[in-house]
């Protein structure tokens, strides 16, 4: 490949020195539009992006924290609510056993009633159903099982008076076996389940700021 | 006669267009304005992004002087999700509680004379068999079946009509309808009480099933 040179040999020198320093300023205009205005241009597409990203998320933020308070209360308001129920009726071990606070729960009652605890038993936890989202802190019925004697009278008085006196226990098993030494006292296996704290589950940490 | 003589002493490089405008002059002038042009844009460019820059650092730094009142809102809202995923897991057990106190206390109102119970059981929940694909799902039926199982014997003149009528007041007494959804006896659950001898052969032993009101966790 040959370039046509005789047209700018035949100029006169002025023309050609107006011509090279033409070239020459276009050469650095092309140079200088590469390698700096369309490398800025393009960092300041970015940092645009960038800034307004970020002042999104710094009005989010702000709008955020001026709700804090309202927040606080709304969380407060549930706090209170689920610990009220739990205070009701949760049941929590007492020295380790939860067969133990079953029976420190329901002796009074026994006592009140005329049925006698013989045995306590302390059952597997039986998970609750979980709801979507899930909690961290899972529940579960906690059976607790009653062995003991008395009339049918006095085994459905405790029955009830333990339905009565622990808004969250429930009857979950009965065995009422007839004594023929004792017609009148019979024995009597009462399983009561409360909810009890199950597994806690691990959950994602909420989403810091960035 | 005369003739005017016309002399040219220019040489050809001495020459100019008549022109005020002159190429080889305008030419490099307009490349070095190009130039310049070119150079402008880029310093308006770099000042932008200085500008955006320093404006990004500004927001970047209110942004970590509010980050841990926002972080408090945060851990407020995942308590509050916290606590209303437990309140409605604990609504799901209260929703599914059933109460026999007042039932059973009734029970030997509609119990006639002549019938004694020997058994009553209402069995314990079947322990829960987790899913090994998803152990932490828990139970997913939100259902459980509840039964009470009445056993005894009748003795007298009409044992049958004694245990027919118990069965009946289960079924139809409303002191019962709070509980009890349904009672029948079992095919070969009403029959003679032949372990006693013969003096007792009119003692009849009987079974009823009860299917209570369904616990239901939802």
């Amino acid at each position: 490949m040959s370039v046509d040179v005789s047209f700018f040999q035949n100029l006169k020198a002025p023309t050609k020195l107006a011509l090279l320093i033409a070239a020459g300023c276009v050469a650095v205009c092309v140079a200088v539009l590469v390698l700096a205005v369309l490398p800025t241009r393009t960092q300041v597409y970015t940092l645009r992006t960038e800034v307004a990203g970020l002042n999104a998320t710094l009005a989010n933020m702000k709008t955020d924290i001026a709700g804090t308070e309202k927040q606080r209360a709304k969380t407060d308001a549930l706090t209170k609510e689920r610990d009220t129920l739990l205070a009701t009726g949760e049941i929590e071990p007492l020295l380790g056993s939860l067969a133990m606070r079953g029976k420190a729960l329901l002796d009074p009652v026994a006592q009140q009633t005329g049925f006698a605890i013989e045995n306590v038993k302390e059952l597997p936890l039986l998970p609750l159903q979980v709801p979507a989202p899930a909690p961290e802190q899972l529940y579960g019925r906690q059976p607790i099982e009653f062995t003991g004697k008395g009339s049918f009278a006095q085994i459905v008085a405790f029955i009830a008076a333990v339905e009565e006196q622990q808004p969250l226990a429930t009857l979950s098993g009965l065995l009422v076996l007839s004594q023929p030494q004792t017609p009148e006292i019979h024995k009597a296996i009462v399983t009561f389940e409360w909810p009890a704290k199950g597994e806690k589950q691990k959950t994602p940490a909420a989403k810091p700021a960035p | 006669m005369s003739a005017s003589l016309h002399l040219d002493l220019l040489n050809d490089d001495e020459r100019f267009s008549s022109s005020p405008i002159r190429l080889r002059v305008m030419v490099p002038l307009m490349g070095f304005l190009l130039v310049i042009g070119t150079l402008f844009g880029w310093s308006f460019l770099a000042f932008q992004a200085h500008a955006l820059s320093t404006q990004k650092t500004t927001v970047e730094t209110d942004i970590t002087g509010l980050k841990s009142a926002h972080a408090e809102i945060l851990r407020l809202r995942q308590q509050e999700k916290e606590m209303a995923a437990s309140l409605k897991q604990l609504a799901f057990y209260r929703s599914s509680q059933l109460k026999f106190g007042a039932s059973l206390a009734r029970l030997p109102e509609v119990v006639p004379a002549n019938v004694q119970f020997t058994e009553m059981r209402v069995p314990t929940p079947p322990p829960f068999m987790p899913d090994p694909k998803t152990p932490n799902l828990g139970p997913t039926n939100t259902f459980e079946s509840v039964s009470l199982r009445l056993a005894g014997k009748a003795g007298g003149d009409r044992p049958t009509d004694a245990v027919n009528g118990l069965l009946k007041a289960l079924d139809n007494n409303p002191a019962f309808s709070n509980l009890i959804h349904h009672a029948e006896i079992p095919k070969g659950a009403f029959r003679q009480d032949t372990a006693r001898g013969a003096v007792n052969r009119d003692t009849l032993l009987f079974e009823i099933n009860c299917t209570c009101q369904p616990r239901r966790f939802q």
